[in-house]
């Protein structure tokens, strides 16, 4: 034995050739892995510096907050569409999250048995994977059709739909991330499954389905497909809910497709904006989530 | 069971030499809890077989046992803590009081208020030391706040921690040390005054001082509790408890004082196993 392992050859060197062969291997994927980083960052900056040279004038004129969308020629901003777009976001956010709340709960915490609780697991996630003008052609036939005319609500439910999937998802994990140990001592106490839940798991996992509704909130602020077939858009300043209502990405559609050059940059400015937005969201969720640790 | 001679110096005598000679058979006690004939299966797997012992009231009673031999699991069928999963069952007796805890009509929130249970790990609530407490009272009594106040005062100060916790009571209990942690969670349990206390290996997660501290509040506990530890220290079963139970592989092997255990074991598997020749 003292033969082969003898001290006197010590594998344990610069120059054992299993060493430098890894090293080579290391340097090598570091800088695949480099590349390949710079690479899809550079489309990033690159869609950002577009975003900003274009729409950077757009935004820093206080015209597009506060004139209404102006017909082709006319001077105008998106104050319609961005109250629009805020409001469909609100309805939808408060349409969803209590659903997609629920639900991620029931699969956390009620679903242990039967095949109830999979079965919808596995359909939320076809739904969140699901093309959002699927859903845009659902509320579109279900209900504009029905009703007749283009609506706010119709609108607001088709991103409520979007934001359902994302909610439950990421409730879901968030509360089966918060350790059994917890709900065991709970129910040591004599506390009963539902109390339990509000007072113990829900504030355990809180950081984390907030920003999973910050997340569905940035994910609808940029959708249009499901706008197109059911808010459609309007030229003028209104609330109702019942009638079409104007949004941000259907009037971006709208003003990018057309030939004039003024509709054009309140489009840059419109998508800056947006991209703004779903900036501030992910850092506030991010932020959010940080704190925690 | 055969006549067997120990041969080992048993290790009570060196750290419990004042230990109180006669402690009466399990059978002469009243028993606050009896257990029947328990099997325990999680899913297919079979986990306890035949277990029969009576726990007696206002004793400590220790679970002693290499790891998987089943103690925990007898330990949490006590307060049917198992019945949170589906996949595990038990069956048999588990009588607490004269009722039958696994075949009860009663809601298993009261047997479990009566029977108050300590983790192996620390458990604090996401919230502040005081409601970690005053979380479990709530579930059951209607206090005023000054008498709030009064019980977790009483709480913590039982669980030798109120020095410690005292002008940070609205400070998150994550905030407190481990063992700071564990003491939290004593007095929580405690606060909603149980009638048993269940403690699953509360100093495994623990620095030689916190343990000092917890034993002792187990011996002050005793005279008002039913106490039922779960422990890998055979030092710390043969330095706290009055009753021990030495399991393997899922069977109740020998049980019967705690010295008698230590001292003089009626089976070899229990004398090679606390003098560390198991196996």
């Amino acid at each position: 034995m003292s033969a082969v392992v003898s001290p006197m050859t010590s594998a344990i060197s610069p120059a054992n050739p299993l060493y430098r062969s890894r090293k080579r291997v290391n340097v090598f994927m570091l800088g695949v892995s480099g590349l390949a980083l710079v690479f899809g960052l550079c489309w990033l900056l690159w869609i950002l510096g577009t975003l900003f040279y274009e729409g950077g004038h757009a935004l820093a004129r206080a015209a597009l907050y506060f004139e209404m969308t102006p017909p082709p020629g006319a001077d105008g901003g998106l104050a319609n569409a961005i109250a629009g777009s805020a409001v469909l976001i609100a309805v939808a956010t408060l349409l969803g999250t209590p659903v997609g709340i629920l639900t991620g709960t029931y699969l956390a915490e009620f679903g242990k048995r039967g095949w109830i609780a999979p079965a919808t697991r596995f359909i939320n996630d076809v739904l969140l994977s699901a093309p959002s003008i699927v859903i845009g052609l659902f509320v579109y036939s279900v209900y504009v059709v029905r009703v007749k005319h283009f609506s706010g609500w119709a609108g607001a439910l088709a991103l409520a739909l979007v934001v359902i999937p994302v909610v439950v998802r990421t409730s879901d994990d968030m509360l089966r991330l918060v350790p059994n140990s917890l709900r065991e001592a709970a129910a040591a106490l004599g506390c009963p499954a539902w109390k339990m839940i509000l007072s113990v798991t829900y504030p355990a996992a809180r950081t984390g389905i907030v920003t999973g509704v910050l997340l569905a909130v940035a994910r609808i602020s940029g959708e249009t497909a499901p706008l197109l077939f059911t808010a459609l858009n309007n030229q003028f300043w209104s609330l109702d809910l019942n009638q079409p209502t104007a949004n941000l990405p259907t009037v971006i559609f709208q003003f990018a497709m057309s030939p004039y050059k003024d509709w054009h940059r309140l489009a840059w400015g419109g998508a800056a904006l947006i991209t703004l937005t779903v900036l501030a969201l992910n850092i506030l969720a991010r932020s959010l989530f940080r704190r925690k640790d | 069971m055969e006549a067997y001679e120990p041969v080992a110096r048993p290790v009570v005598q060196v750290i419990r030499p004042s230990a109180r000679s006669e402690t009466p058979p399990v059978e002469e006690l009243k028993p606050k809890i009896r257990v029947r004939n328990l099997d325990f299966y999680y899913g297919a797997f079979r986990a306890l077989h035949d277990i029969s012992l009576d726990i007696p009231e206002k004793k400590v009673t220790a679970f002693i046992g290499p790891s998987g031999c089943g103690k925990s699991t007898l330990l949490r069928t006590l307060n049917r803590l198992y019945s949170l999963y589906p996949d595990q069952r038990a069956e048999g007796e588990v009588v607490l009081d004269g009722e039958n805890i696994l075949t009860t009509k009663q809601d298993v929130s009261l047997i479990r208020a009566k029977v108050g249970m300590v983790f192996q790990k620390p458990t604090p609530f996401p919230m502040s030391i005081f409601d970690n407490i005053a979380f479990g009272v709530r579930l059951f009594e209607r206090l005023s706040r000054r008498e709030m106040e009064e019980r977790v005062e009483w709480a913590l100060t039982r669980a030798a921690l109120w020095a410690e916790v005292r002008r940070k009571l609205h400070q998150s209990g994550n905030s407190l040390s481990g063992g700071q942690q564990q003491r939290l969670c004593i007095a929580r349990c405690i606060a909603i005054r149980p009638e048993v206390l269940l403690l699953d290996e509360p100093c495994s997660a623990l620095d030689p001082i916190s343990t000092a501290r917890i034993e002792e509040l187990i011996h002050e506990l005793k005279s008002e509790y039913t106490v039922v530890i779960v422990t890998h220290n055979m030092q710390q079963a043969a330095r706290v408890s009055d009753y021990t139970a030495y399991m393997y592989l899922g069977e109740l092997i020998e049980y019967g004082p705690t010295d008698t255990v230590f001292i003089k074991p009626k089976r070899k598997e229990t004398e090679d196993y606390i003098t560390g020749r198991f196996g």
